[in-house]
């Protein structure tokens, strides 16, 4: 009997939409913090520590375009340097349990090393400021897509890859038909997870070893004892970390629309 | 009468070591056996008699220990690639690529082959409709019942109009309704594709209706009886099942052992 289980409507996805109690709670620290403001004084605490949002706001105002987009760009250039090599190294270790044996253990190591000796070797060893930037970013994140795409392959079921091989694909269709496709729920896990931490290692990166970007305007502003410029530059990171979740989310929907 | 051999098994065995006892164990005894062109031949045999590794063998997945198998002269296992578009399986899951819609699951050996788009498409669509299934060519898997996704399945075997075309345990998970009607759809289109088939299967009924000839294996996968169907009239079909029951039991096989032994 042809009876279908559910054909549903596959409508296209809608834009996601912030919750409303995500909104109250924002609301209610924004308010919390403005309170803070007027009180502090009078608590003992300088002005300077909790600015008002007018003093936010005007520095707000200040903020340069540029080291937001530098930033943002080295953000982006460095999540897909790590993706290719990422996902090139998880097919290797697929491929060849040598390569896995011996090289596992040296990911894992990589990935116990904290972000701060990373950016102090990138700074001992290499001249350019940007490709400092980049080495600690793609050593940050690279191994991240890595496990998590060999994790992936591994787990795609023995019957679906016999069943593939049963039509005797090459190589490259076996990955990109089915090996790819298998792991890409956990493909834009990785991303959501290496985004927000490349967002945060690229701050630290610059505001150690950089003269732009907003983690050099960060050390400027913690110079100038400007907490509301570090209030105002660490919004538009925050900002800027929502908008790619919010893209990110939107191409899940889309990829992932297949799922049940 | 004389007809072209498809498929050659010739003193095939399989044995491998159990990783957790670290003891040989032996799959297939030894298997001799020839298929005609176009025939329609049906397996069956006790649980654990061998029926799967003889599958993978069939589909080159797996070597034999000795022995061989020979499809136009060829193995599909040394000679992998060669039978690119020539094998064609529907195994006992459906096995469709969630992330592909009921269309592209059938498209998928045709791409594989690097047929143009144009063509792909118009040939799974075809293939389809055959199957019933026109008014779902976008549903994913997850949309559909059972038996449409094995119709799926067996779509997207038939798509390739193979040489030879396996089916382990296809029918067997699902309602005798549609298991009965998958069958018969099955056959059919094997006859007209002019495939030969081989079907696993452990349930009586069904290699009696499917196959030309049943064959029955021992444990380990051994050949106990060759039986051609159309010598038994449909009258006498509960007789042959209870024979081959008897034979399987390990009771005096009723029919001429054609394996040499």
């Amino acid at each position: 009997m042809l009876e279908p289980i559910a054909i549903q409507q596959r409508a296209a996805p809608l834009p996601p939409r912030i919750p409303r109690e995500a909104i109250t709670s924002l609301l209610v620290m924004a308010a919390i913090w403005q309170l803070l403001s007027y009180v502090a004084p009078a608590i003992g605490i300088p002005q300077l520590a909790f600015p008002d949002f007018t003093k936010i706001g005007a520095s707000l105002l200040h903020i340069t375009l540029a080291d937001v987009g530098l930033t943002l760009l080295r953000v982006l250039v460095a999540l897909v340097v790590s993706f290719v090599l990422g996902i090139a190294f998880a097919v290797m270790f697929y491929l060849s349990k040598t390569a896995d044996r011996y090289l596992t253990p040296v990911v894992r190591l990589l990935m116990a090393v904290p972000v701060i000796s990373w950016i102090l070797f990138a700074i001992l060893w290499f001249r350019s400021v940007e490709f400092r930037i980049l080495f600690v970013l793609v050593i940050t994140c690279a191994p991240i897509f890595l496990v998590d795409a060999l994790d992936s392959m591994h787990s795609t079921s023995k019957e679906l890859r016999d069943m593939m091989k049963s039509f005797r694909p090459t190589g490259w269709q076996f990955f990109t038909k089915l090996m790819l496709p298998a792991s890409m729920p956990s493909i834009i896990t990785s991303w959501k997870i290496n985004l927000s931490l490349a967002i945060r290692v690229v701050t630290i990166a610059e505001l150690v070893g950089a003269v732009t970007g907003i983690g050099h305007q960060l050390a400027v502003a913690q110079e100038l004892f400007s907490v509301a410029d570090v209030f105002a530059w660490t919004l538009v990171l925050v900002i800027a970390l929502f908008v790619f979740e919010g893209l990110l989310s939107r191409f899940e929907t889309h990829v992932l629309r297949w799922r049940q | 009468m004389t007809t072209s051999i498809a498929v050659d098994v010739s003193n095939l065995s399989k044995s491998f070591r159990q990783t957790t006892s670290g003891q040989n164990v032996t799959a297939i005894g030894r298997l001799d056996f020839k298929i005609a062109d176009g025939e329609i031949v049906a397996i069956v045999g006790q649980t654990g008699c061998g029926k799967s590794t003889f599958f993978d063998i069939m589909i080159g997945l797996d070597h034999p220990t000795e022995g061989m198998i020979s499809i136009g002269g060829k193995t599909p296992y040394g000679d992998f690639d060669h039978f690119r578009g020539r094998i064609a399986t529907v195994f006992q899951q459906d096995r469709l690529l969630p992330w592909r819609s009921c269309l592209e699951n059938v498209k998928l050996p045709l791409e594989l082959l690097g047929i143009p788009e144009k063509e792909q498409r118009a040939r799974s669509l075809e293939w389809l409709e055959r199957l019933g299934l026109s008014k779902f060519v976008d549903a994913y898997p997850h949309e559909l019942s059972g038996g449409m996704r094995q119709r799926a399945a067996i779509a997207r075997a038939f798509v390739l109009k193979p040489k030879i075309l396996l089916a382990d345990e296809a029918f067997g998970h699902l309602d005798e309704v549609t298991a009965a009607e998958l069958r018969e759809t099955f056959v059919k289109l094997a006859r007209e594709c002019g495939s030969t088939a081989l079907l696993i299967t452990h349930q009586l009924e069904e290699a009696i209706t499917v196959g030309d000839r049943i064959l029955v294996f021992a444990r380990p996968a051994r050949l106990l009886a060759d039986i051609r169907v159309s010598d038994w009239p449909e009258t006498e079909h509960g007789r042959l099942r209870e024979a081959i029951q008897q034979t399987l039991q390990g009771q005096a096989p009723l029919f001429r052992p054609l394996a040499a032994e």
